[in-house]
């Protein structure tokens, strides 16, 4: 299994972290996103004419959109089916309902910290921050009364599923574009149990947070 | 008018502060990490390491320490006393090193905290005495003063929900906001003002039980209505500066090495908590704060007491990570007591009023050892028990083995029975089979392996010569003699030098160094007075020093870096010392 990677990317982190909990072994064919702007270059348009990261090569099959790439990963290699409930249809849609609310953090929080850290001056950063803040209020809303009915994931269940690992890496940067998460307690207790789910990795910029009580 | 640091303002509602999280909050521009221990304590803290200035709400709350993410400080539970600095792993960080902590309170579920502490936590009427339950935080752009007004003109019933009509709204002289119902519906806000223009809502509704989730949820919507035509007015509004936070200045020295210079000048006031007896002629003591927190105590540390018959003597805290709200010592009866042991075993009792000093740290713990070896024989268990627990709580490995005479003599055996490492008691041995199992424990030394031994003289010297037979590293035995048996010589007459201050002293014989340099006004630290517990160690720059004390290990009076002023003098005619 290859991937198409680039180390500081969120969306190229949540694949490699989902493939480290499936316990799947890839390589990783890094791509030069920043300054290289390989991603635009002839040879990576040949591969994802979007020019957009990550790409993941499973034996013939090429996929590319990160939860797209996630939905592939868990629906194949998740022995337990919990990743992406495909035999449960209220769960499976919520999942793609989480996962679509996934893509539009990208577009607002990722937007912002590609503006302040890697130098994409034609964004529009106030706009992209007001955004994040509009889907975190949401999300802060919507976990908080999941942890008053008992629940710790995004989507009912007692498992996560991978519409957490598709929200969690452009929270967690988040303050790389200027988005506190300090109005977003709730969000903040979630990304901690995402952060002890075995298998876990980091990526720079995201610490683990030490064991939890069950685990003490 | 609600802007004032010297109110008290909710930061989180009680169970935002989850087990092993930490919490980000804001007030009046400061801003806080706030973090629940496991014994259930709401440590409240200003927002960064006293180190580089790091957030510390990216650190780890392991339960009973806050570590910063950066270079991996620890501050303990309660003090917020620094514990460990992983750079310095041999070194016991000063006592001084602490974070700022606010006064915190919890209650109506609220997690309260003032800048500068004043008064109390409002007293609410329509909350006293009565089940209640916090609403979702409601953050808004704005500033406090609108909310305030707009907020005092919100309703909270509709078509779906009408529980909460017909209420008629007071602002409470504390700044709170009430909503009485004509049943047992009332509603109690609470405003904090994050910064000039962010401010949080936190609702507080009686009547309803935490678990009435249509409830919550229908308030929640309520006041998210209310943000949206908040925000809308506040867009209008004139923008307001930030808040200027002030941020206390670190003192340069307090972030690079321990202090050594000042003594316990000033003690702290305990009492007697309990007294009981742990084994056979040892009392177990433990002592309470008269105004609440203890200075955290570094694992090896010992405190002086002062005694009711005046005399001051040294015992080692045996307190874990966790334990942050008293000390706890253990006292033998010494046989030939010259006062200290006999008096605290025949005449303080519980309730009496000690002065003890600050823990001092002259024997500290590396948390860098892949193996950590315990040797005890006795009362020397208690500061390897305090240390025992700090690697348990960090899951790092340790072996402890205690030397005792029978079962009768087995001192803390309920701590020692809560541990988890690897624990073996050497009961009854003879002199010689003790050299024989010391042999065995320091057989096959390795890299990164690190022993600590405390317990009466012969046994240590014994375990000292086992360990160095068996090719331990000087640097790598640590110790701590309860007390210094060898005949001090003073008949030495010398003259000492001090680098910094630039005075010549003579002492003569009769005289120490160390009441030489305070005859001077030169302030030193000293504790036991006769060479054990290091205290009083200067280090020397020139000059050959004429060892004295059982501080010291072999190698470093052999480099006659350091002197123990208390009862080490001079070889040579002169002394220079660091001072």
């Amino acid at each position: 299994m290859k991937l198409y990677d680039f180390e500081l990317s969120g969306n190229c982190y949540k694949i490699r972290m989902f493939l480290n909990i499936l316990g799947i072994n890839y390589d990783r064919h890094p791509i030069d996103f920043f300054p290289g702007n390989e991603h635009k270059g002839p040879e990576f348009l040949a591969i994802n004419p979007l020019g957009q990261l990550p790409v993941l090569v499973d034996g013939t099959f090429q996929i590319r959109d990160a939860q797209a790439i996630l939905s592939y990963l868990a629906a194949k290699y998740d022995d337990g089916g919990t990743w992406y409930p495909t035999s449960d249809p209220e769960r499976l849609g919520e999942v793609n309902q989480w996962m679509a609310f996934g893509d539009m953090i990208t577009g607002t929080a990722s937007a912002a910290r590609l503006h302040d850290g890697l130098s994409y001056t034609q964004i529009d950063v106030k706009a992209a921050r007001a955004g994040a803040h509009r889907l975190f209020r949401i999300l802060d809303e919507h976990l908080w009364f999941a942890e008053r009915e008992g629940r710790s994931w995004i989507c009912k269940g007692d498992t996560p599923t991978i519409a957490d690992i598709a929200c969690f890496p452009y929270i967690m940067l988040a303050l790389e574009g200027g988005v506190s998460l300090q109005d977003y307690p709730a969000i903040r207790r979630w990304t901690d149990r995402v952060k002890r789910i075995p298998g876990f990795t980091v990526m720079s910029g995201i610490f683990s947070a030490g064991a939890g009580v069950e685990a003490a | 008018m609600i802007e004032t640091k010297l109110k008290w303002h909710p930061i989180a509602a009680s169970d935002d502060l989850a087990p092993r999280h930490v919490f980000d909050a804001q007030l009046l521009g400061q801003e806080i990490a706030a973090w629940r221990a496991d014994d259930g304590f709401a440590n409240v803290w200003e927002n960064r390491c006293l180190h580089r200035g790091v957030r510390l709400t990216i650190g780890i709350n392991d339960g009973n320490e806050l570590k910063c993410q950066y270079h991996g400080w620890r501050y303990s539970n309660r003090s917020a006393n620094c514990t460990y600095i992983p750079a310095h792993p041999a070194d016991a960080p000063a006592r001084t090193v602490c974070n700022r902590k606010y006064t915190t309170r919890e209650k109506y579920g609220l997690v309260w905290t003032a800048i500068e502490t004043s008064g109390d936590v409002p007293e609410i009427s329509l909350l006293a005495g009565v089940p209640s339950a916090p609403l979702r935080a409601m953050p808004i752009n704005s500033t406090a003063d609108l909310v305030e007004e707009m907020l005092s003109a919100a309703v909270f019933e509709s078509a779906e929900d009408n529980r909460w009509s017909e209420m008629s709204v007071e602002t409470d002289p504390s700044g709170a906001i009430t909503f009485t119902g004509s049943s047992d519906k009332h509603l109690v806000f609470f405003l904090q003002p994050l910064d000039s223009e962010r401010t949080i809502i936190r609702g507080v509704a009686t009547g309803i039980g935490d678990d009435d989730i249509a409830g919550l949820r229908h308030l929640n919507q309520c006041l998210t209505t209310l943000r949206a035509a908040i925000e809308a007015r506040a867009a209008q509004q004139d923008r307001v500066d930030p808040m200027q936070p002030v941020y206390t200045q670190v003192e340069a020295d307090l972030a690079t090495m321990p202090d050594r210079g000042e003594g316990s000048v000033n003690g702290i006031r305990v009492r007697v908590a309990s007294k009981t007896m742990t084994a056979n002629d040892v009392a177990r003591f433990e002592f309470v704060g008269l105004t609440g927190s203890l200075p955290t105590g570094q694992a090896g540390a010992h405190i002086d007491v002062h005694l009711p018959n005046g005399l001051i003597r040294q015992y080692s805290l045996t307190n874990g990570p966790a334990e942050t709200d008293s000390y706890i010592i253990g006292v033998k009866r010494e046989p030939n007591s010259t006062g200290g042991s006999e008096c605290l075993h025949d005449t303080v009792r519980e309730g009496d009023i000690l002065l003890v000093s600050v823990p001092r740290n002259n024997f500290p713990l590396r948390r860098d050892a892949v193996r950590s070896v315990f040797v005890a024989g006795g009362i020397g268990i208690t500061p390897l028990l305090s240390m025992a627990k700090t690697l348990e709580n960090q899951r790092l490995n340790y072996e402890l083995h205690y030397f005792v005479r029978d079962d009768d003599h087995v001192a803390f055996a309920d701590k020692i029975n809560a541990l988890t490492g690897k624990i073996t008691l050497h009961k009854g041995l003879s002199p010689e089979d003790t050299g024989k199992a010391l042999h065995r424990i320091y057989n096959g030394p390795q890299n990164a392996n690190h022993t600590y031994i405390c317990g009466p003289g012969p046994m240590l010297n014994a375990a000292r010569e086992a360990a160095s037979h068996c090719g331990w590293d000087d640097g790598a035995v640590h110790f701590e003699y309860f007390k210094n048996t060898n005949e001090i010589d003073d008949s030495s007459s010398f003259e000492i030098a001090l680098a910094r201050s630039g005075q010549t002293l003579q002492v003569k014989s009769g005289e120490t160094v160390l009441d030489v340099l305070r005859a001077n006004g030169v302030s030193i630290a000293s504790s036991c007075s006769q060479g054990a517990c290091g205290t009083c160690k200067v280090a020397v720059i020139e000059g050959d020093v004429d060892h004295q004390d059982v501080h010291l290990t072999d190698s470093e009076k052999r480099a006659s870096a350091y002197i123990m002023t208390c009862v080490s003098r001079a070889k040579s005619d002169r002394l220079v010392l660091d001072i």
